[in-house]
C-alpha cells in the first residue's frame, strides 16, 4: 500500500497527514480528522449527505481523491460557525427545528450556505437547483423549505 | 378532563424511580423505553414532563435507551411512542407533582396559599424556606410512591398546563453544527471496521475464495472472517475495507440454491399458496370459512369491483444501517439504532445460547427510517464478528447496495374490492380481499431466521413460512376493516407464501395499501351516484371526532381557490380504527408528459391531547411526503438473479422539487389519551393523490406507483 504525505487546509487549520494514495476525501475528513458531521450516505454522489465546500463551491466528497485537494480551502459543517456562533443558515435551521433524524441535514446546510454566500436573494429555481440531489427520507422537506424561505425574507 | 389512564408501561414500571433520576441538582433525567428515530420523541417526552412538573424544559434530559437501565416498553413502532411512553411519563409527572406538593406543605408546615412554586422548588412566601423535587427525591416517601393506573377527575384538577409551547428540539443544535453522533461516528481505540461480502441474492452458498485474494488481504492487514457462507472483511482503516470490498466481490464464488422469480409478483400474489382468514368488525382475523361474495340483481343497486396493486417498497434510510459491538469477558455491549432494542437483546443471547444479562444493547442514533430496516441485522452481524475478536470494538456498516438489496421490504400487495350502493347513496355491501406477504418479521428469540445472515451462518437454506397474525389490525389486515358504518362487510386477509423478496414492517404495515384502495374505491362508488366525496364519508360515520376532522379539512380547503388546470382529491382514515384521525386533501396537476406535480396538501389531524404541536405537524407532513413518494415513484425492481434497485438511480424517491405547500391543522382534545401520528397520514395521502389523479385523468389508475409507465398502461387498458 502506497502512502503519501499530504497537507489539507480544513476549516482554516492546516493538517499534515500521511494517507493511502487513493483514499477518498470523505474518509480523510471523517476518519483521519475526526470531522464526522460530513455523512456517507451512498458513496455514489446520489444523496448529497457528504457535501462539503471546496474553495466556496459545494462538492460531494464521497468519490473525490483526497490527494487532489491539498491546495484548496475545505470547509465542513463543523467549520461553518463564525465568531458570532452559528452561520445564518445554521441559525435558521435551528430556529425552525428543520431536521428529523438529521442525517441529511449537514449536506443541505452546506449547499444552502454555498448558495447564499453568492446570492442573498436567490430565486425559487436557484434554491431548487441547490437542493437538487439532496435526499431526505424522514420528510423534513417542508420545514427545511420554511427555514430557507426565512433567509430570503431576512 | 374526566379520567386519565396511565397506559400499559405503568403496569410494569410503577415507581417514580423507574422514570425519573434526580441525582444531579437542577436536572431532571427521564427514562424512556422509546428511541429517537427522527420523530423527536425525546423532545416531546421532555415537554410532557416539563408541562406538568413545571421544571424548565431545558433542565430536563431524556436518557438514551439502554437495556441495562431503561424500562422495556417494547418496540418503537406502531405510532405508540407518545401513547405509551408519553402517557407513562405524564402519569409519573402528575404523581410526582401531587405528592411533592403534599410533602412540601407538611414539611414546611404551611398552607397551599402560602407557597410559591417555581421550576421545581416550593418556597414559603413568609419564611423563605424552600424545598425542591431534588430534596423530595432523597426521601423514603418518594421511594414508596406507586404511580396509579388511573387518575380521577379530582386528582387531575390539581394539574394545570397549556399545550401550545414552542421549544427547541433537544437534538437540533448538535445536528446543525455536525456534532450529533450517530452509530456510524463511533470511534474506539483499535476498533475494527467491517463490511460484509454479500452473494448476489438470498439463496447462495459459499463455494470458494480465491487464494491470491486471501494473500492480498494478509499483505494489507485485512482480516477475512468466514463462518459458513457468511463472509466479512475487517481492518482498522475504514477506507481499506471499502476498497477491498469491491475486489472481494470478484474473488468470492457462490452456488445459487434457488432463484428469485421472473414471474410478475401480482400474478404470484394471486396464484401462490396462501392462508386466508376472515377479518371481522373490530379488525381481528379468524380461521373461519370465507363467505361467497354477494351479487346484486336489483337495478336500483349499483355495484362495482376493482383490483388495486402496490409494488414492493423499501425503507431506504439515507445512511445505511450500522452497529458497533464488543465482546469482553464473554459479555456483549452492542450500540444499535434498532427500533426493537429489547427484542434484539433476547434474540442475540438466544443465538449465542447465553444468559440475556450478558448482552447489553445501547441505543445510538441512526439514519431516519420508520420500520424494520437493516438495523437489527447489522447489530446481529456485528455481534457475531465481535464474538470472534474479543476485547475489540467492531464497527460494521452496511453499504448502500446492502441496504437497498438486503433490507426487509414492505410487501407488494393486491386489494380486490367490491361494493354496492343503493339509490339513497348508502353503501350496502363492501368486500375487500387483501393479498400480501408478511409485514411482521422483526427480530425475535423464537424466530432467529428473521435475521438475514442466519441462513448464511448456518448454511441452512431451507424455506421458512410466516404465520398469519390474527390480532386486530396486525400486519396485512391493518385498516382493512372500514371505519364507516357500511351495512355489510366481507373482509379477507390472505397471507401469500413463496413470494420472492424478504419482507417485514414498513411504516403503516398493510394500512397504506388498504386505505389507499378503500378510500379510492369509496370515491368510485360515490361517483356512480354523484355524491360529494366529503358527503359519502360523513354520511357513513357516527364518530363525531371523525366528522369534525373531515369538516375541518373541507373548511381549510375552501379557503384556497384551485389553481388553473389542477385537480383535487381527499381521503380519510383513523389509524387502526383506534388511534389518531386524519383527513388529507391534495391538489395536483398532471403534465402532458404524465408527470404529477403536487401543488398543495391539506392535513387535519386529531391525535387526542396535543403533546407537542410542532412535533405532530413535522410527523404528519413528513409522513405525507414519504407516502407521496411511495405513491408517485417507488418500486423495488428485481429479476430472477438479483435485486436491480441497488441505488437511488434505480430506486427513485421524492426530492425537494415536488413538495407541496402544506396547510396542516391539529385539533387538540385536551384530557383525551395521546394518539401517535407517525403513520396515520400515509393511507389517506395515497388515496387523496389517487383521487385527485382520477379527477385529472377521468379514469382510476389502479397500480402504484403512478409513474408514466403505469399510467400509460392503465389508460391504454
Amino acid at each position: 500500500m502506497n502512502y503519501l504525505d499530504c497537507s489539507f487546509k480544513i476549516n482554516g487549520n492546516l493538517k499534515k497527514i500521511p494517507i493511502i494514495e487513493d483514499k477518498t476525501l470523505i474518509h480523510v475528513i471523517r476518519d483521519e480528522l475526526g470531522l464526522t458531521g460530513t455523512k456517507l450516505g451512498c458513496g455514489l454522489e446520489q444523496c448529497g449527505s457528504c457535501a462539503i465546500l471546496i474553495d466556496g463551491e459545494k462538492k460531494l466528497s464521497c468519490n473525490l481523491l483526497a490527494k487532489d485537494y491539498q491546495n484548496c480551502e475545505i470547509t465542513t459543517i463543523e467549520g461553518l460557525e463564525n465568531k458570532d456562533g452559528l452561520n445564518n443558515v445554521q441559525e435558521a435551521f435551528r430556529e425552525f427545528n428543520a431536521a428529523q433524524c438529521g442525517y441529511c441535514t449537514s449536506g443541505i446546510i452546506i449547499s444552502i450556505t454555498a448558495l447564499f454566500d453568492k446570492n442573498k436573494k436567490p430565486s425559487s429555481q436557484e434554491i431548487q437547483n441547490a437542493l437538487n440531489g439532496h435526499l431526505c427520507r424522514c420528510g423534513s422537506h417542508s420545514v427545511v423549505l420554511k427555514a430557507i424561505d426565512s433567509l430570503i425574507e431576512n | 378532563m374526566n379520567q386519565f389512564n396511565s397506559g400499559p408501561s405503568i403496569n410494569t414500571y410503577n415507581k417514580l424511580s423507574h422514570w425519573f433520576d434526580f441525582s444531579n441538582p437542577g436536572i431532571l433525567k427521564v427514562y424512556s423505553g422509546k428511541i429517537d428515530i427522527g420523530q423527536h420523541i425525546s423532545s416531546t417526552l421532555a415537554l410532557i414532563a416539563s408541562k406538568i412538573t413545571e421544571i424548565k424544559y431545558d433542565q430536563i434530559e431524556i436518557i438514551k435507551l439502554s437495556t441495562d437501565i431503561s424500562p422495556n416498553e417494547g418496540i418503537t413502532a406502531s405510532s405508540l411512542s407518545v401513547a405509551n411512553s408519553g402517557s407513562a411519563i405524564k402519569a409519573a409527572s402528575i404523581t410526582l407533582k401531587i405528592n411533592f406538593i403534599k410533602y412540601a406543605l407538611e414539611n414546611l408546615e404551611i398552607k397551599n396559599e402560602d407557597i410559591l412554586f417555581e421550576n421545581g422548588v416550593i418556597k414559603d412566601k413568609n419564611s423563605n424556606k424552600t424545598i425542591s423535587y431534588w430534596d423530595f427525591a432523597k426521601t423514603d416517601d418518594f421511594r414508596k410512591i406507586i404511580i396509579p393506573e388511573n387518575f380521577d377527575e379530582n386528582s387531575l384538577k390539581k394539574i394545570n398546563y397549556e399545550n401550545n409551547q414552542k421549544i427547541e428540539l433537544k437534538t437540533i443544535n448538535d445536528i446543525v453544527t455536525g456534532k450529533y453522533k450517530y452509530v456510524h461516528d463511533i470511534n474506539f481505540p483499535k476498533m475494527l471496521h467491517a463490511r460484509i461480502v454479500r452473494p448476489p441474492s438470498y439463496h447462495c452458498k459459499l463455494i470458494k475464495i480465491n487464494e491470491d485474494f486471501k494473500k492480498r488481504l494478509v499483505e494489507n492487514d485485512i482480516i477475512l472472517f468466514v463462518k459458513g457462507s457468511f463472509v466479512a472483511i475487517l481492518s482498522q482503516d475504514e477506507f481499506l475495507v471499502t476498497k477491498f470490498l469491491e475486489i472481494a466481490k470478484k474473488n468470492i464464488f457462490w452456488e445459487e440454491k434457488q432463484q428469485l422469480s421472473n414471474e410478475n409478483v401480482f400474478n404470484s400474489l394471486e396464484k401462490n399458496e396462501k392462508e386466508s382468514l376472515l377479518v371481522k368488525s373490530g379488525g381481528e382475523a379468524f380461521y373461519e370459512e370465507i363467505p361467497e361474495k354477494k351479487s346484486f340483481d336489483d337495478p336500483k343497486i349499483k355495484s362495482l369491483s376493482t383490483t388495486f396493486k402496490k409494488s414492493y417498497l423499501m425503507h431506504g434510510p439515507i445512511g445505511p444501517s450500522a452497529s458497533c459491538a464488543i465482546c469482553k469477558d464473554n459479555k456483549f455491549t452492542i450500540f444499535s439504532h434498532s427500533q426493537s432494542i429489547f427484542a434484539l437483546k433476547y434474540s442475540i443471547s438466544k443465538f449465542f445460547d447465553i444468559d440475556p444479562n450478558l448482552v447489553s444493547l445501547k441505543f445510538m442514533p441512526g439514519s431516519g427510517c420508520y420500520g424494520h430496516n437493516g438495523a437489527d441485522d447489522v447489530a446481529f452481524e456485528a455481534s457475531v464478528i465481535a464474538k470472534e475478536y474479543p476485547d475489540r470494538h467492531i464497527l460494521l456498516k452496511w453499504t448502500r447496495e446492502d441496504e437497498h438489496s438486503w433490507e426487509p421490504y414492505g410487501s407488494a400487495s393486491l386489494n380486490k374490492v367490491f361494493g354496492a350502493i343503493n339509490d339513497y347513496g348508502e353503501v350496502i355491501y363492501w368486500s375487500n380481499e387483501a393479498y400480501s406477504d408478511t409485514y411482521l418479521s422483526r427480530p425475535s428469540d423464537l424466530e432467529l431466521t428473521n435475521f438475514t445472515s442466519y441462513k448464511f451462518l448456518t448454511n441452512n437454506f431451507a424455506k421458512t413460512k410466516s404465520t398469519p397474525k390474527t390480532s386486530a389490525h396486525m400486519g396485512i389486515h391493518r385498516n382493512l376493516d372500514p371505519i364507516y358504518n357500511f351495512k355489510e362487510t366481507r373482509l379477507v386477509k390472505n397471507l401469500v407464501h413463496d413470494l420472492p423478496l424478504r419482507t417485514s414492517a414498513l411504516r403503516t404495515l398493510g394500512a397504506f395499501a388498504n386505505v389507499t384502495a378503500s378510500e379510492s374505491f369509496l370515491n368510485d362508488l360515490a361517483s356512480i351516484k354523484n355524491i360529494d366525496p366529503f358527503d359519502i364519508r360523513i354520511n357513513h360515520l357516527d364518530d363525531e371526532r371523525a366528522i369534525d376532522v373531515l369538516n375541518n379539512l373541507k373548511e381549510k380547503m375552501e379557503i384556497f381557490k384551485p389553481k388553473d388546470y389542477s385537480f383535487r382529491g381527499i381521503a380519510f382514515s383513523r389509524y387502526k380504527n383506534s388511534a389518531a384521525y386524519c383527513a388529507v386533501g391534495v391538489e395536483l396537476n398532471v403534465t402532458d408528459d404524465l408527470e404529477i406535480n403536487l401543488n398543495h396538501a391539506w392535513i387535519t389531524v386529531d391525535a387526542g391531547e396535543i403533546a407537542y404541536e410542532d412535533g405532530i405537524k413535522a410527523q404528519v407532513e413528513g409522513g405525507f411526503i414519504q407516502a407521496a413518494s411511495w405513491a408517485l415513484y417507488e418500486e423495488v425492481i428485481f429479476d430472477s438473479k438479483e435485486i436491480i434497485s441497488k441505488d437511488w438511480d434505480s430506486y427513485k424517491i421524492i426530492g425537494f422539487d415536488n413538495i407541496p405547500v402544506f396547510t396542516t391543522s391539529v385539533i387538540d382534545q385536551k384530557g383525551s389519551p395521546y394518539l401517535g401520528v407517525g403513520e396515520v397520514v400515509a393511507g389517506p395521502t395515497g388515496a387523496a393523490i389517487s383521487n385527485a389523479l382520477c379527477n385529472a385523468l377521468g379514469q382510476r389508475i389502479k397500480i402504484l406507483p403512478f409513474t408514466k409507465d403505469n399510467i400509460t398502461k392503465e389508460l391504454l387498458n
